[in-house]
């Protein structure tokens, strides 16, 4: 079994066998069970949307409803080895005390998010359709967050990398990751 | 599904949170489905304030109306009856079938009245841990409620951590709020200025109905949210086409109270309406303690939490704060808000999705039995066995050694 998302199959990758992990907009729990099923992860999920919810009790996963930016406060220090956050980041009103409290429930934290940076993107903005979602989409708000825009998040948090994994498409990219990479998959730790 | 009420009387001693003792002590009770070879399925539904141990089903097939969670008790409902042991229990205090302050005071002969000392959620669950002991299960799969119900769910697995593989608890709360308290006092209020109450003293007498059929009303109007009163009742006239300008029932709402407040009295008793609101009052498994969150300390049931977003009885915060002291613990606990304008009654009415929830997540109790083996005593290989066709076995250990590190440098550091 493989997750439709190239940037899920990377966080799986990264979640090493047994670890407790605690993911952040769990959606549907597709990513939950996954780690469960492959890493033998203990895992546990907050998720708004109570359809979604519904999904993840449906797979055996225990799940907190309600909105990421107030739930991690029930969560008491180093309960996890992970918290993840995949392709949420974008969508949060305050972005940076939900990353503080990542690194505070658990040990370290997986962020992944869209370049908002890459060549497609700059394109798009060049020719005047903007940055992110069109007005006319109807889409919700996101930010764009481009790679230099997140190393500068993480040094204001005193967060420190500890691997980074940038894809186009499935392929991890090397040269010219500002403009290339479409997703970006970083596990951050305190400093 | 014809069913019968049973009772159970115990001449044992029952020390109460309040010091005082109660002797001997009779439930009424109700079972549905069967209890397979290991005893394992077992599931414990606790009712409400106005409740009754008829869940579901009826005495005779000319009965009317079935029991009052009919919709989620039975043969493939949210309470699968087909593949569960379903056992209900009138509470103390109460006044279908269960020792209450109608009940005969041995010490008299007569009825209790006041006399009855006054009981707490946690004796009302002593007592069904008798009553689930006789009747030989070791272990409940389950415990569930709504309301006062869901209270005795969360207590349950506080009095009895070994006894109790799971709760659900509906549209209830750990501490019974300011608000909660008041809307029992004006209930109570309403009984007390009832001439008739007579200070509990009105068995063979004329009951203080019309002291009970207000406070019943009064209830009823927390039981809704003004979402389902508006679209129930509006503005509407009942059997009138315009203002009488006079003290007569204009609005359907009025109706609608007065007929529920009325046919209550039929059925409850004033003293045990006073009797179950104090109990509710006391609830708060905080009492004592440094925090709520201590009150779970060596909790083992698996939580699922579910609250109603219209209920202004007990809101979505109430369920929340104790989804936060059972995460805090590392329980396993599932919380969902649920969307519904019924308010409180929502727990009795939205059983699509709690049936939904309930059968997935009692699946999911019943695959991950490490508890229940180690609450029989299972044998060694027993549990090796256990342990392979379940990795959350060892999971749950390595959790509890995590949190209790968390919990030593918290202690460090301060």
């Amino acid at each position: 079994m493989s997750l439709s998302r190239p940037d899920l199959e990377v966080i799986v990758r990264m979640v090493p066998e047994g670890a407790r992990v605690l993911d952040l907009g769990c959606g549907d729990g597709a990513l939950l069970a996954e780690l469960v099923a492959r890493r033998g992860a203990l895992g546990r999920g907050v998720e708004v949307d109570e359809a979604n919810v519904r999904a993840c009790v449906a797979k055996g996963l225990p799940v907190r409803h309600g909105n990421i930016e107030e739930g991690l406060a029930d969560f008491p220090d180093g309960m996890f080895d992970l918290v993840v956050l995949s392709q949420t980041l974008a969508y949060l009103n305050r972005p940076l005390p939900v990353l503080q409290e990542m690194v505070r429930v658990g040990r370290s934290a997986i962020i992944s998010f869209e370049n908002a940076g890459h060549w497609k993107a700059r394109w798009r903005a060049m020719v005047g359709d903007g940055g992110g979602t069109t007005l006319a989409s109807g889409q919700p708000r996101v930010r764009s967050i481009t790679l230099p825009q997140f190393r500068e998040a993480l040094q204001q948090l005193g967060l420190r990398v500890e691997e980074s994994v940038l894809l186009c498409g499935r392929r991890r990219v090397a040269s010219w990751p500002s403009l290339r990479s479409e997703v970006a998959v970083v596990r951050v730790t305190r400093v | 599904m014809i069913v019968q009420t049973q009772y159970i009387t115990f001449d044992r001693q029952l020390r109460l949170q309040s010091g005082a003792t109660l002797r001997p002590i009779t439930l009424a009770y109700e079972t549905y489905g069967t209890l397979n070879e290991d005893r394992s399925n077992a599931i414990l539904v606790c009712h409400a304030l106005s409740g009754d141990a008829h869940v579901a089903g009826q005495h005779s097939p000319d009965d009317r109306k079935p029991g009052w969670w009919d919709e989620a008790v039975g043969p493939g409902k949210a309470f699968d009856t087909d593949r569960y042991f379903v056992i209900c229990s009138n509470v103390i205090g109460g006044c279908s079938g269960s020792t209450g302050p109608s009940s005969i005071n041995p010490e008299t002969g007569k009825p209790y009245g006041l006399a009855f000392p006054v009981v707490t959620v946690a004796d009302m669950v002593e007592v069904q841990g008798w009553l689930v002991e006789a009747l030989g299960i070791p272990s409940l799969l389950s415990v569930t409620g709504g309301s006062m119900g869901g209270m005795q769910a969360v207590q349950w697995t506080v009095s009895f951590p070994e006894r109790v593989r799971s709760a659900i608890v509906l549209a209830s709360t750990a501490r019974t709020s300011a608000q909660s308290i008041a809307l029992n006092e004006v209930p109570r209020q309403a009984i007390y200025a009832d001439p008739n109450w007579n200070q509990g003293d009105y068995y063979g007498t004329e009951p203080p109905n019309a002291g009970l059929a207000v406070a019943r009303m009064i209830g009823h109007i927390t039981y809704l949210s003004e979402t389902s009163m508006r679209e129930k009742f509006g503005r509407r006239l009942q059997e009138r086409e315009r203002y009488g300008y006079d003290f007569a029932t204009d609005f359907q709402v009025e109706s609608y109270l007065k007929y529920h407040g009325n046919r209550f009295t039929a059925r409850f008793d004033a003293n045990s309406f006073l009797y179950i609101t104090k109990a509710i009052d006391y609830f708060d498994l905080s009492l004592g303690r440094a925090d709520l969150a201590e009150a779970f300390t060596g909790v083992q049931a698996k939580f699922l939490v579910l609250s109603y977003s219209s209920d202004w009885l007990f809101p979505p915060e109430q369920s929340e704060e104790l989804v936060r002291a059972l995460l805090r613990n590392g329980i396993d606990a599932t919380y969902l808000e649920i969307q519904s304008d019924y308010g409180h009654d929502a727990f009795l009415l939205e059983v699509e999705r709690l049936g939904e929830l309930a059968r997935d997540f009692l699946a999911r109790v019943e695959r991950e039995n490490t508890h229940h083996a180690s609450a029989t005593g299972g044998s060694a290989p027993d549990k090796e066995r256990e342990e392979r066709a379940s990795p959350l076995a060892s999971w749950k250990a390595r959790w509890r050694a995590a949190l209790s590190l968390a919990e030593s440098r918290r202690q460090e550091t301060a």
